[in-house]
């Protein structure tokens, strides 16, 4: 059941390509063509993969700034980064020569072997690259604003923001890190990175087919997220249409990026029924606190008979998230549980949500909602957001003529 | 030195074999001629913006160019130009038509022409080696020469770092704490231009230049690093007197030494390069001078070391890959021009004031140039 809907979801990436710019590197295969082998996604689309595609199991993520001014040298290293991401995606190495005795090679070498383990590799651009350096100010996308400070925000700027970001997934941690390793390495002297994010954890399912996965609070938090195999969905939610102030950002998206700490020993103190009461849900089935299944509708109004309080507490973290009580708002969580050790001044735990989420215009989905959040949610006793990051990601690469932000370039 | 070869030598032959099994997926596509074992492919996709070779720069020797029309109306052809004229091409290419075509190229400059594209000429550069380029007698003497300046600048880099030491020593026998003090960053300087010819000496630096951690057992640490530690952090030269007579017989024994060695010309270039890891990997971290502060000269000595050894491959690697020397020359320059605002008279801010920030932008300078750097080595190859 689970193959078989993520045969389909490649399928329709694939047939969005064709459209655009034609079965990349199949063309002289006949047209019913073998589908694509379980462990690969199409780097090329009209869209980027890693967005709709199902989340993998681990995250590389990064983010570089630009040190070069010169408008050229960035063009060249998004066509060089794009060839080398698309060969990574398929599992060849890097471009380049990588036999020669007397030269380090083209690849860094840890992935050889492996397979692609359904490697995406997604760009996209910081509001910081829009400045005077390239020329690209007059091409920044309204969308693109910079975040606001949000209340109780603990934001380290070794944790935020960058001109550039990567999210590099995959099934497997080697592949995942070596995309973001190679393309580092290849960006010398043009970039430098500025922050990185490794997630060990799929922390969203984009499917009700699939199982939420269970974040390290312990509670499936996303259960409501946006279906990617809905495109009516898509369209009304994540991804940009004919209606952007930047044509160059049409078939693209925005993605917004929280590295947030979770006070792991003192919510693991705290006793079960205030846990499901901080969530709205249940914890080990996941259910809402009004009843039913895990995907039930909550019922936000049930009052509890005897104490004549919502059942599912005002302040709870599913309530004040919940489309219902947003007009409808939404938007597509992709995130990763993390650790990074231990604090070593403390000795408690440095651990939590790498929160990833995409949508169509991050001032009406992630700012209202996160201004809420951050407001009243019950969560914020056991959570601290540490880090962020807002990217105009764009459309995806037609086919091996093309780059990674061709268009806003054009 | 040696031991940089061994390491790439020995990663080798599974990348060989992957390498292999690649290019045979690779040529699954239709090519109307048979590609020469061992060449690079470029892809080139005909589109009416233009058509871009991917990756746009491919190595001297074998070329195939693999020409696909997805859907271009207005173009059906690509040409590769080296200055106007006609190398290969493949003409007739319908969308939904592909085709190749192979050649043989040296480095230098080309183009690929595609007739009717919004773009039509596209830059495609072809990067050299001193093996494809040995049919020019100018390189091979660039390369000679290299060698040549390379050992008499080892030489008189020696010459300066015996009697620097020799102050340096005379200052602690004689008590001299300040005076001590002051020759220390001075008299390694020399010694951090050339470490690498002198690690290439066995024993020969760790005696001169061991840090405590280097050492199995204190009491037979010696060299510089000892003296520092000494001076800055005992405050005495007491004991020191046999360590100060050791370096001058280690660093004489140096100069006697890099008298009979002959270098190759990708030895330089390697050296340079361990240069360069030498500042990323303990001058930046402060471990190397921890007691006296001083590894913002250490840093200089062993950029400007790199940079000799480069400046002397330079006319030949001009000839092979004027590109790369291109970039390895703003490299450095960048490098050096970082440390500019540290200096403080004759010498260096104490690093210990240099903030965590300010030494990770000097390691990003650091890597920007050390990455260039290494691709060197391989080309100045005969």
């Amino acid at each position: 059941m689970k193959a078989s809907r993520r045969g389909f979801l490649l399928g329709g990436v694939a047939v969005a390509g064709a459209g655009v710019g034609g079965l990349a590197g199949h063309v002289a295969e006949p047209k019913q063509a073998t589908p694509a082998p379980a462990d690969r996604v199409s780097f090329y689309g009209s869209r980027q993969a890693g967005i709709a595609t199902p989340p993998q199991q681990r995250l590389a993520f990064a983010a570089y700034d630009v040190v070069t001014t010169d408008r050229t040298a960035l063009q060249e290293l998004l066509k060089t980064w794009t060839a080398a991401a698309a060969a990574m995606c398929t599992g060849q190495m890097v471009p380049g020569d990588s036999t020669t005795p007397a030269a380090p090679p083209a690849d860094t070498g840890e992935a050889v072997g492996l397979s692609p383990a359904n490697l995406t590799v997604t760009i996209g651009f910081g509001p910081s690259l829009f400045d005077d350096r390239f020329g690209l100010a007059g091409k920044r996308p309204a969308a693109l604003a910079d975040l606001p400070r949000f209340p109780r925000d603990q934001l380290e700027t070794q944790n935020s923001n960058g001109d550039l970001c990567i999210q590099a997934c995959a099934d497997d941690p080697v592949v995942a890190f070596h995309a973001i390793r190679n393309l580092a390495r290849l960006g010398r002297g043009t970039v430098t990175m500025r922050w990185s994010q490794l997630g060990f954890g799929k922390a969203a399912s984009t499917s009700t087919a699939e199982e939420t996965p269970r974040n390290l609070m312990g509670f499936k938090d996303g259960t409501r997220n946006v279906e990617t195999a809905e495109n009516d969905q898509m369209d009304q939610y994540v991804w940009v249409g004919a209606g952007g102030d930047q044509a160059w950002m049409r078939g693209g998206s925005y993605v917004v990026t929280r590295k947030i700490r979770m006070k792991i020993e003192a919510w693991d103190r705290d006793y079960l029924s205030d846990q499901e009461a901080v969530f709205g849900r249940t914890k080990v089935s996941g259910a809402p606190l009004s009843g039913g299944k895990e995907h039930d509708d909550p019922d936000f109004a049930a009052l509890d008979k005897a104490t004549g309080e919502p059942v599912i507490p005002v302040d709870a973290h599913m309530r004040l998230a919940a489309h219902e009580n947003n007009n409808g708002l939404r938007i597509l969580r992709r995130g990763y549980s993390y650790t990074d050790g231990m604090f070593s001044d403390s000795g408690e735990l440095d651990a939590g949500l790498f929160f990833i989420a995409y949508q169509k215009d991050p001032r009406n989905q992630f700012v209202p909602l996160q201004r809420k959040l951050s407001a009243s949610d019950a969560l914020n006793e056991y959570i601290e957001h540490v880090g962020s990051g807002v990217y105009a990601c764009p459309p995806g690469v037609s086919s091996s003529g093309d780059f990674w932000g061709s268009a806003l370039f054009a | 030195m040696p031991k940089v070869m061994r390491t790439a030598l020995r990663s080798l032959p599974v990348l060989v074999l992957v390498t292999g099994v690649a290019a045979c997926a690779n040529d699954k596509s239709s090519s109307s001629d048979r590609a020469a074992p061992g060449a690079a492919t470029v892809t080139i996709t005909l589109t009416d913006d233009g058509c871009t070779p991917s990756p746009a720069t491919a190595p001297a020797g074998p070329i195939n160019f693999q020409i696909k029309n997805v859907s271009a109306t207005k173009v059906s052809e690509a040409e590769l130009l080296r200055e106007d004229t006609i190398m290969g091409e493949k003409e007739n290419l319908t969308p939904g038509l592909s085709g190749s075509f192979s050649l043989k190229l040296d480095a230098g400059k080309y183009q690929v022409y595609c007739p009717n594209a919004k773009t039509e000429k596209v830059d495609f550069t072809v990067s050299g080696s001193a093996a494809a380029a040995a049919g020019d007698p100018a390189v091979a003497t660039a390369l000679t020469d290299a060698t040549t300046k390379y050992q008499q600048y080892v030489a008189a880099e020696v010459d300066k770092l015996i009697p620097a030491t020799r102050t340096f020593t005379d200052a602690v026998r004689a008590n001299k704490l300040d005076a001590a003090k002051a020759a220390f960053a001075p008299a390694r300087y020399f010694y951090e231009e050339v470490e690498p010819v002198a690690e290439s000496f066995g024993d020969l630096d760790p005696d001169i230049d061991a840090r405590i951690d280097d050492v199995d057992n204190e009491a037979s640490w010696t060299g510089f690093h000892r003296i520092e530690k000494g001076l800055w952090a005992d405050k005495s030269t007491k004991g020191l007197a046999p360590v100060t007579t050791k370096l001058d017989q280690d660093v004489a024994r140096l100069k006697t030494l890099v008298a009979t060695v002959k270098f190759q010309p990708a030895q330089l270039a390697n050296g340079a390069t361990e240069l360069l890891n030498e500042v990323a990997s303990s001058k930046i971290t402060g471990e190397e001078d921890r007691y006296s502060h001083t590894d913002l000269s250490d840093f200089e000595a062993n950029v400007i070391g790199g940079q000799s050894a480069f400046q002397m491959l330079q006319p030949a690697l001009e000839k092979i890959d004027p590109t790369l020397s291109a970039s390895v020359r703003e490299q450095f320059t960048a490098v050096l021009d970082s440390i500019k605002p540290y200096k403080k008279g004759d010498s260096y801010v104490d690093y210990s004031t240099v903030t965590e920030d300010q030494r990770r932008a000097l390691t990003q300078k650091v890597d920007a140039l050390a990455e260039p750097l290494s691709q060197v080595a391989a080309k100045v190859t005969l």
